[in-house]
């Protein structure tokens, strides 16, 4: 009975009945449970598989809004190049023709404006950067500077907000490891900026942060003697990134705070006694102890983290607005101010392949148990 | 006192000055929104502002509650995120159940697909999504719905596909023994074990779909009528059309946030469970 090639054994027809029973049984279970992945797998397909391929298909179009249909034809890879082409290139000082050398402009060395400098065929470059680095000007030059500068503040908001949020996090959580009266009630409290609207608390931190004395923190710095009360946080250009970090922060600090919480109650507390009775400090069992244990949790919660800081959009968009963008606000901001879509869609599928580099880092890390 | 007590007091100091700055932090952006609130047109434009509102007046909240895009907004949050949970909690539990308790060819992928997909970036479907509802001639309530169960329902099925597997397989077994079809004894034994389940995940969605703003912002954008809470905080005008009216905005605001206030305090534990499933390995 254990030949397998008698016809029809795959059928089960020579099979043993407990044997056949079994294998019905499992036809049966593996059907019931493919029908019961439908919904799911039919929703999945019809908001993420099927829009997701329409993005890639769209990105190699010059796709517009029209007033009623969407009007293509296929661009091939010009939409990519628009909006990662760059180049590098260096200012030359302007020379004062009678003096031959640098001309000064109210003390300061003047430099060939880019203008004169970046390429403008075939694709036309604007500046997205100038800066002096070895004594010398640079200015760096893209053909969508609006996108280049997005990348690059996404990705300073994503290391600074994720790395404050990571030590803040693990601060609080050692403070909430610890018993004492209203711990429970401040770990409840904890969940609020995580709970509240992101839209609703950017409006709140942009009332907070107003321009003059009109705003808490300009009343309270003038109070305390820190600054002038005439602050600009969102208009000074060197401020606007921080305050959209501190905003973040303070609304994920909590949650980084939880999960590190979490890990935290996993280490045996005998492994401090143990420590305690070797005379290791505080502070070294920290390093040696619940640093180390505790590197998984914090690995997973960074990748999570910065998962999600790469795909900030509401606090850019609401506070910023047209100013300054993040990748997902630019890339927003193209499809329905500009009705680009082929152009929006390119930057959609990067922001895809960004983001998939760090899934697979974070599934990695995770270990799928499929038994 | 001797220095070993000193020390003590010193760290005990410490500690307690840690958690009322923690306290602060945590809630001084609330504190400003009710105080900004319950102030007077008057007394918000002042400088410097007043710490607390010197005449507590209930202006800002009449005035943003006969708003009327706030007020539909209100009624479209509730819609929305009612309708995205109950839809992501059945679907959910449907395919929790096939993951975590049945055998079948192709799981494997199909857990991996789902885990991707928690990780799926919104923004990346936004052209396409965008197309398709416009092609489809969607009403943008439904679509904004249907759309929200990109972000909802894999995390759903992740979390209920984890608590499935926690039940014991002899429960299964049991009820195939007593004649019970795999439907009966998803719907009569496990299901009702799962409850704890998805009220976490449920209450996740549900703050999840209410939140949202990236779709809901993008796809009401040519429909003013279907805009949910945080479009209709975002784009609040007032009278003027010069200055926001911020009274009324944090006024707004505290309106929002008072029914998430009601769920952290009354289901706690469940959210924690929530947010920390899976990040932390057990």
């Amino acid at each position: 009975m254990n030949d397998r090639t008698i016809p029809g054994a795959a059928l089960g027809v020579g099979d043993p009945p407990a044997e056949r029973r079994q294998r019905l049984l499992a036809g049966r279970e593996s059907r019931t449970a493919w029908l019961l992945m439908v919904p799911a797998l039919l929703v999945m397909a019809l908001v993420a598989l099927y829009p997701l391929g329409q993005v890639m298909v769209l990105s190699f179009t010059d796709a517009r809004f029209a007033t009623q249909a969407v009007e293509r034809s296929y661009v091939g890879l010009d939409n990519y190049r628009q909006l990662l082409s760059v180049t590098l290139r260096e200012l030359p000082p302007v020379i004062d023709p009678e003096t031959g050398r640098q001309e000064l402009r109210n003390g300061v060395p003047r430099f060939e404006s880019w203008v004169r400098i970046l390429p403008r065929e075939p694709l036309r470059y604007t500046e997205a950067y100038e800066f002096s680095l070895f004594g010398k000007r640079w200015v760096l030059g893209a053909t969508s500077p609006a996108f280049v500068r997005a990348f690059v503040d996404t990705v300073v908001f994503t290391v600074w907000s994720v790395g404050l949020e990571a030590v803040l996090g693990m601060i609080i959580a050692l403070v909430l490891s610890i018993e004492f009266v209203g711990r429970g009630l401040l770990r409840t409290l904890m969940l609020l900026p995580w709970a509240v609207v992101t839209v609703v608390a950017a409006k709140i931190w942009e009332w907070m942060l107003q321009p003059t004395r009109i705003g808490f923190f300009n009343t309270l710095l003038y109070d305390l003697g820190l600054a002038d009360g005439n602050i600009a946080f969102f208009q000074t250009e060197a401020l606007q990134l921080p305050t959209m970090i501190a905003m973040d922060v303070w609304k994920t600090t909590p949650f980084m705070a939880l999960l590190f919480l979490a890990g935290l109650a996993m280490i045996p507390r005998e492994l401090y006694e143990a420590a305690e009775i070797d005379g290791a400090s505080s502070v070294r069992s920290f390093f040696s102890i619940t640093l180390p244990l505790m590197a998984p949790t914090i690995a997973v919660a960074l990748i999570f983290r910065t998962l999600d800081a790469l795909r900030v959009f509401d606090v850019f968009q609401v506070v910023l607005g047209g100013q300054r963008y993040s990748l997902a606000s630019y890339t927003q901001a193209l499809l329905i101010d500009q009705r680009a879509v082929g152009l929006s869609s390119a930057a959609s599928v990067l922001i895809f392949l960004l983001i998939l580099v760090f899934a697979l880092a974070y599934m990695r890390v995770l270990k799928v148990d499929t038994r | 006192m001797s220095p070993r007590q000193r020390v003590r007091l010193l760290r005990r100091g410490v500690f307690w000055l840690l958690v009322v700055l923690i306290l602060v932090y945590l809630m001084l952006p609330f504190y400003w929104a009710v105080a900004s609130a319950l102030k007077t047109e008057a007394e918000l434009i002042q400088t410097p502002a007043s710490y607390w509102p010197q005449a507590p007046s209930l202006v800002n909240f009449q005035a943003v509650l006969s708003n009327l895009t706030f007020v539909r907004g209100i009624f479209n949050s509730s819609v929305v995120a009612t309708a995205v949970t109950m839809m992501s909690l059945l679907a959910g539990a449907f395919a929790g159940y096939a993951l975590g308790q049945l055998r079948f060819r192709g799981k494997t992928p199909s857990m991996y697909m789902i885990l991707a997909m928690t990780m799926f970036p919104q923004v990346a479907v936004l052209a396409g999504l965008y197309a398709v509802i416009r092609l489809l001639g969607m009403p943008s309530l439904l679509s904004v719905t249907l759309s929200y169960l990109l972000f909802t329902l894999p995390f759903t099925v992740w979390v209920l596909q984890a608590f499935f597997r926690g039940l014991p397989q002899t429960l299964l077994q049991a009820a195939q023994v007593d004649g019970a079809t795999m439907m009966q004894s998803f719907w009569k034994v496990l299901l009702p074990l799962t409850v704890p389940a998805l009220v976490t995940t449920g209450l996740l969605a549900f703050v999840k779909a209410w939140n949202e703003y990236l779709f809901a912002l993008t796809f009401t954008a040519i429909d003013r009528e279907a805009r949910t809470v945080p479009v209709a905080i975002a784009l609040f005008t007032g009278q003027s059309a010069y200055q926001q009216p911020f009274g009324e905005i944090m006024a707004g605001a505290v309106i929002v946030t008072v029914p998430l206030v009601v769920l952290v305090f009354a289901f706690q534990r469940r959210i924690v469970a929530g947010l920390t499933a899976g990040a932390v390995k057990e």
